[in-house]
């Protein structure tokens, strides 16, 4: 009877050594270039890792001007995001004991959500429709609503700001949203935005520093963290025709990441993690207490609670090897840090602009600094919308392209 | 002795099994060859549906539209046909929207109901109507009536609208409401000769999982 104990403690071993078996992914030759590297990602990832591919792209397409690109890949990553956010079999199969966080498809923290609207708004504003821009960035503020502290809630200063001055250029008033846009910053003691210019032609949205990224913590790996690397960069300033704009951080992914409160999957993943604990202790106990049962005890019904104990043992430690409580760390980790903006009026024609970086000291940090020209358009008089042209919206990014 | 080990051991064995492959059900796959393809009516309510506008809400709203300017004396009881120009709508919503949609299914609805008791013009079209003139004034092409007379029509109505919404989101959901209105306007008096509405509210749920 003795001899049945060492070939299921090796079976058992086995077990938990080999673990789950899953395909491995597809080698995929990195060539230095985002959009090329993601898009032979995106050809292999999985079903439910394709919206982060395609956020990620995004992101590094529309940095680089790639402004279709972006698009094409905002808007499926959009609609990914609002299919998997209805309840669905794989969700459900994320929530499940033995099923893992990460399988269910991806949809990314509310921070990254708002900032998917973000940037498509930024594109429809590009695109002459301001008033899908301000559809995106209400969205945004939607999706930051339900915050478990409600001092958090909807506090994301440009979005505010950006739905006001939309409305202002629409003919419209704005001025609730400004009104809200500087309660947030004066909150998260940001700057003020200024008032809203509704003849400012050109539009500049920059951004700057790393974004926050996500880590497993806990015991079990069940709580959801974020690492929030230090901003070499303070704030910018754009120079044109000799003109200074003052770009400051007025909102701060970071700040919006951290300041959500726990999510409802935090409590299902502390569930399994309790259950994991607990499993883990029974399996210890019945297994001890099987060796101590097989090597001290004598007889048939020795034997037999020996071989009980075991199997107690051994499913417990099953059970709780095959408890998923990690919580799902997969990061849209080409955002930025810092968000800002400002807005200028330019005359048609080509004018050089250079954008600097600023350290917390202000120093320029030369090596960041950017050349470009902002080109405005003269108005087509043949056309009876000459006095309707479109803003020049000009997206620069201290990140990496 | 021997056979009840045995039966034990094969339980034993078969809750191992059974345990191991619990544990690994995340390699299962749903749906390995994919969904395939439904065609539905465009006012039916998919099994993809979200809280956001949709191509039910287009159809539901736009024929209700059409119908109530279809009854509207300034169309019916006109002396001449009134000629529209359309405007773009207005989006106040939370969701981004391709904003001619309402207005060219209502115009269509409109063509093809109105039996000529309506014309559209068609002003998206005006810098290659206007080129065209211009080459007929020209003489490149040839030219069935004085091209040197502007023919171009003016408009007597504009037809616009707004898209409106509330929106509202707690731990057991969310809810948006939102309010489509369209007007019809006396291009010479700026009077709103008819306007009406439809409302649509939609609640949904999210998943434990994403909250």
């Amino acid at each position: 009877m003795f001899r049945i104990l060492p070939p299921l403690f090796a079976a058992f071993f086995l077990v938990t050594l080999a673990g789950c078996y899953t395909a491995p992914r597809p080698v995929v030759p990195y060539t230095g270039d985002p959009v090329v590297d993601g898009n032979a990602n995106l050809a292999v990832a999985p079903e439910q890792d394709k919206a982060l591919w395609e956020y990620r792209i995004a992101a590094a397409a529309l940095r680089r001007g790639q402004t279709a690109e972006a698009t094409a890949k905002l808007d499926d990553a959009l609609a990914r995001t609002a299919g998997a956010l209805a309840p669905g079999a794989q969700a459900a199969k994320s929530r499940k004991l033995f099923g893992r966080e990460e399988t269910k498809p991806f949809a990314g923290e509310p921070y990254e959500r708002i900032m998917g609207n973000y940037y498509r708004g930024l594109i429809y504003w590009r695109d002459g429709e301001p008033d899908n821009a301000r559809a995106l960035f209400r969205s945004g503020q939607f999706i930051d609503s339900d915050t478990e502290n409600k001092t958090y809630s909807g506090d994301w200063v440009l979005l505010d700001y950006l739905d006001g001055l939309a409305t202002r250029k629409l003919a419209g008033d704005g001025s609730d949203a400004l009104a809200r846009a500087r309660a947030s910053a004066q909150a998260q003691s940001r700057p003020v935005p200024p008032d809203y210019d509704a003849k400012a032609n050109v539009l500049v949205f920059a951004e700057y520093g790393p974004g926050p990224l996500k880590y497993a913590s806990g015991e079990y790996g069940e709580l959801l963290k974020f690492t929030v690397d230090k901003s070499p960069v303070a704030f910018a300033r754009l120079t044109v025709d000799g003109r200074t704009l003052e770009l400051p951080p007025y909102d701060d992914v970071s700040w919006q990441a951290t300041t959500r409160g726990g999510r409802v999957m935090d409590h299902i993943l502390g569930n399994k993690a309790v259950f994991k604990q607990r499993s883990e202790t029974v399996g210890d106990v019945a297994l001890v207490g099987a060796l101590g049962t097989a090597a001290y005890g004598t007889g048939k019904d020795s034997q037999n609670l020996a071989i009980g104990l075991a199997a107690v043992g051994l499913v417990s430690k099953i059970m709780s090897a095959a408890t998923q409580t990690q919580a799902d760390v997969r990061s849209w980790n080409n955002l930025p840090r810092y968000l800002s903006f400002g807005a200028l009026r330019l005359a048609p024609g080509e004018h050089a602009a250079v954008l600097t970086f600023h350290n917390p000291a202000g120093r320029v940090l030369a090596n960041r600094t950017q050349n470009f020209v902002i080109s405005v358009p003269a108005p087509d008089v043949t056309t009876a919308d000459a006095d309707v042209l479109g803003d020049i919206v000009v997206i620069r990014s201290d990140l990496d392209n | 002795m021997k056979t009840s080990t045995h039966r034990k051991l094969a339980l034993l064995a078969g809750a191992v099994v059974t345990a191991l492959f619990a544990g690994c059900a995340s390699s299962g796959v749903k749906n390995p060859s994919g969904v395939p393809v439904t065609e539905m009516k465009a006012d039916e309510r998919g099994f993809v549906a979200g809280t956001g506008i949709e191509s039910q809400d287009l159809v539901t709203v736009t024929d209700k539209m059409a119908r109530s300017i279809l009854g509207i004396p300034e169309i019916t009881q006109a002396k001449t046909t009134p000629r529209v120009v359309l405007e773009p709508i207005m989006n106040e919503t939370r969701f981004p929207i391709n904003k001619d949609i309402f207005l060219t299914r209502i115009r269509t609805q409109l063509n093809q109901k109105a039996a000529g008791k309506v014309r559209f013009l068609a002003r998206e079209n005006m810098r290659a109507l206007e080129r065209e003139q211009q080459l007929k004034q020209d003489g490149l092409v040839t030219a069935s009536q004085d091209p040197n007379v502007v023919q171009f029509k003016g408009a007597d109505y504009f037809l616009t609208g707004k898209l409106q919404g509330m929106s509202a989101r707690t731990s057991q959901g969310l809810s948006d409401y939102i309010l489509y209105s369209f007007q019809l306007i006396d291009a010479a008096t700026s009077e709103i000769v008819w306007e009406d509405s439809a409302e649509i509210k939609k609640q949904g749920l999210e998943d434990a999982a994403y909250r």
